[in-house]
């Protein structure tokens, strides 16, 4: 019995800091849902009014949820393909394959903020690095983040910077697959197409499926790359959902409002985790 | 069996043992830390302590500790002790100190802050700390937009102690290569006559800018390298085309109006004849609007419309730029002469503050009202515009902007009626939002200035509808 109240005093700082910054705010905004409340003064009861509100007459609360599912739907799968793609190349058998593999993972440790501002040198649209370089093959390039489509489609791209790190995920679950089932494939005559096709990206199931399901839930929490680089502009292109329900909390002080939101995003998150979930046993194969 | 158990008693014990000693360590290193970061820094200990929380950081700071200083040298009762938070974090930390009980006992704002705080009661009305005397004393001798930034609901809850106002910065080298001086203009303005003599060659109106504009603009290749006058930012130029967003008699917003919609069609235009993405992309190659880099040192602007600050910078920064400055111009049918935008520096007292009387007399010090002569020199160090006229008034002011003399064009917009702040709405900060996307909207060429405008008002009016819904005054 004292054994195990040790065990709880190790992990009470963790158990308090839980408790207090994520457990309880957790369930104390689902009261604040249903309030009016501004940080300093106490919360007033307005019923469902936060709720009817975002769905009925808050057009910017459509749009950023529209930009986030747009973000999701194209910044995961492409996370995913070039994570893939970056670990197959990366599992083979040539010369200084770790420098090349310490190379691609270096991006996923530097710091966010540090790499907002290196991108919003690169893709500025008259001295950056990227457009000098169209220019030299004689292509101007768009404004990126000074321009309504391109600023969403500079962040995807911008995205792609840090698949070093679901890319070691997929380096680990390809070493992971056992080599006589490629052995196996060749006897049958597979090309290496044929192998990859029916072997690797089956049996690599597994790992798509985590990242997947983590990817989609960084997508709906994407906020510092928006905050940092183009604050929701222009005209609020990049007004994600996340930096949306930020403002409202912080900026208009409008805590219940944020709180449904917040609450909208739980469950839209919560549902497409569930539908993903369902579908895996379609999809996903565990080799044992 | 038994042995082993008791092994078992032992090791929890132990662990047990070395988590007490690990909290005890922990504590006992906080507590020192506290103890030594906490020690007395005060000089005068006897006196009551005012708390001062400001946002100025690096040569800025030294200069609010002077001021600091000074006060506490000017009497006995009181100690101001000044505190800079992290400017993107002061709100917050404010907020969460007024309602956990403990707030500084009076902040310096620049920030938005005042019909929110103020619907919410967290900050005191300044007027109800005010002698009769000093609220008429005030009412009189305050520059209009010094009154109007402080004001919400008829009361006063914040002082200035430096106001913002803007004006044309013209390059007298650009101007001269292109022809548009005549001869015998001086090299520098060193003077206030200097000043005068060349203003009068400036141009009168914003159209004949926008002419001048265009013959400084110089291009390379198909880019933009130096732009001759590009008007910008659709609040600013607004009350120059006779609008604005806040009816003060009425206390109405004003939104979707002609005169508004003459100011961002015209932003909207000089864009597009330079061209939207030609004028992005330009925008995108300054680097900074900051200090030696602010694009109109570098040559990036010929002609451009900015704050009473870069006076003083383009002193430290570029002392051989020879520049002039003069009221920026408004359209010549239905435009409204020295009108524009401002925001300020001012003082606020939290309720709760535990020394309200120590800060309304460090306000007043500071800010002139009490001793305008001696506040002089404050504002002289900061380059920082004064709230009232005694202050300009004074021969330290008098001194300054004598040295100064490009500044006096600052002076001469100060007690223009027509300067406008925010709009005292308890939404301001989003309402500035929406007023930006509007701006955005239109200087990009994605909407058309009516459809911005229309698409605002709905903005604002479903913002008001919900607040009233929810049960706010306003």
């Amino acid at each position: 019995m004292q054994r195990k109240w040790t065990g709880y005093l190790f992990i009470s700082p963790w158990l308090l800091g839980f408790t207090l910054f994520v457990a309880g705010p957790f369930l104390i905004s689902i009261y604040l849902a249903f309030t009016r409340y501004d940080v300093v003064s106490p919360p007033v009861w307005v019923g469902l009014a936060n709720y009817r509100r975002l769905f009925t007459q808050d057009p910017l609360f459509w749009k950023s949820l529209g930009i986030t599912l747009k973000y999701a739907a194209v910044a995961v799968p492409l996370g995913i393909v070039a994570g893939v793609g970056l670990a197959l190349l990366l599992n083979l058998p040539i010369r200084g394959i770790s420098v090349y593999r310490t190379v691609f993972y270096l991006p996923a440790i530097v710091p966010m903020v540090a790499t907002c501002v290196v991108f919003t040198w690169l893709l500025n649209p008259q001295i950056g690095l990227v457009n000098s370089i169209l220019r030299l093959i004689g292509v101007e390039g768009p404004a990126w983040l000074k321009s309504e489509p391109w600023a969403f489609r500079s962040l995807v791209i911008m995205s792609l910077w840090a698949v070093g790190a679901s890319m070691i995920i997929y380096l680990a679950g390809l070493k992971d697959i056992s080599l006589t089932l490629y052995e196996a494939a060749i006897v049958d005559g597979a090309n290496a197409w044929q192998r990859t096709r029916h072997v690797t990206l089956p049996l690599l199931t597994p790992v798509i499926f985590f990242n997947l399901i983590m990817g989609i839930i960084h997508a709906f929490q994407y906020f510092a790359q928006a905050y940092i680089m183009t604050q929701g502009g222009p005209e609020d292109s990049t007004t994600f959902y996340a930096l949306y329900l930020f403002n409202r909390a912080w900026r208009y002080l409008d805590m219940g409002y944020a709180s449904a939101m917040a609450w909208v995003l739980f469950v839209i998150v919560v549902t497409i985790t569930a539908v993903v979930f369902r579908s895996h046993k379609k999809w996903v194969h565990y080799g044992g | 069996m038994a042995v082993e158990e008791a092994r078992k008693q032992d090791a929890t014990a132990g662990a047990g043992k070395a988590f007490i000693a690990l909290a005890v360590i922990a504590v006992l290193g906080m507590v020192f830390s506290w103890a030594v970061s906490g020690g007395s820094r005060r000089k005068y200990p006897d006196r009551t302590p005012v708390r001062f929380w400001h946002m100025w950081t690096a040569e800025w700071k030294v200069v609010v500790e002077d001021i600091c200083d000074r006060f506490n040298e000017s009497q006995d009762e009181y100690e101001v002790i000044p505190l800079s938070v992290p400017g993107h974090s002061a709100d917050s930390k404010f907020l969460l100190a007024v309602a956990g009980g403990d707030p500084p006992d009076c902040m310096a704002q620049w920030n938005p802050v005042i019909p929110k705080w103020a619907e919410s009661k967290l900050i005191l009305p300044l007027d109800s700390l005010m002698s009769e005397e000093e609220w008429a004393d005030f009412q009189a001798t305050a520059y209009p937009i010094a009154r109007k930034i402080g004001m919400y609901k008829e009361h006063l809850y914040g002082v200035t102690t430096g106001l913002n106002i803007w004006a044309m910065y013209y390059r007298l080298d650009h101007l001269k290569e292109a022809g548009l001086l005549p001869g015998g203009i001086p090299e520098r303005i060193a003077s206030l006559d200097d000043l005068r003599g060349v203003q009068v060659y400036l141009p009168r109106t914003l159209e004949a800018l926008d002419e001048w504009g265009r013959m400084l603009d110089r291009y390379d290749g198909k880019l933009l390298s130096r732009v001759g006058f590009l008007p910008e930012f659709f609040r600013m130029y607004a009350p120059r085309f006779s609008g604005g967003f806040y009816d003060h008699e009425s206390g109405r917003l004003t939104l979707n109006t002609p005169a508004n919609l003459r100011a961002l069609a015209y932003l909207a235009k000089c864009r597009e004849e330079l061209g939207f993405d030609k004028v992005v992309r330009f925008e995108s190659s300054l680097t900074t609007r900051f200090g030696a880099d602010w694009p109109f040192i570098t040559g990036k602007y010929s002609c451009v419309a900015d704050g009473q600050w870069r006076v003083v910078q383009l002193k430290r920064f570029a002392p051989e730029l020879a520049y002039v400055t003069a009221p920026v111009p408004v359209p010549a049918e239905g435009g409204r002469a020295k009108a524009g935008w401002s925001n300020g520096n001012f003082m606020i007292i939290p309720v709760g503050a535990k020394c309200p009387a120590g800060a309304w007399e460090f306000i007043k010090f500071w800010s002139g009202l009490s001793e305008p002569e001696r506040a002089a020199e404050f504002y002289t160090w900061g380059g920082w515009l004064p709230l009232n006229t005694r202050v300009a008034e004074s021969p330290i002011y008098r001194k300054y902007v004598e040295d100064h003399p490009t500044f006096q064009t600052f002076l001469d917009i100060l007690p223009s009626p027509n300067i406008e702040p925010s709009p005292p709405v308890p939404y301001q900060i989003y309402l500035e939002d929406r007023i930006k996307a509007t701006d955005e909207s239109a200087t990009l060429g994605s909407l058309s200035a009516e459809k911005a405008l229309a698409r605002l008002e709905q903005e604002i009016a479903s913002e008001v509808a919900r607040r009233k819904e929810f049960g706010y005054a306003e």
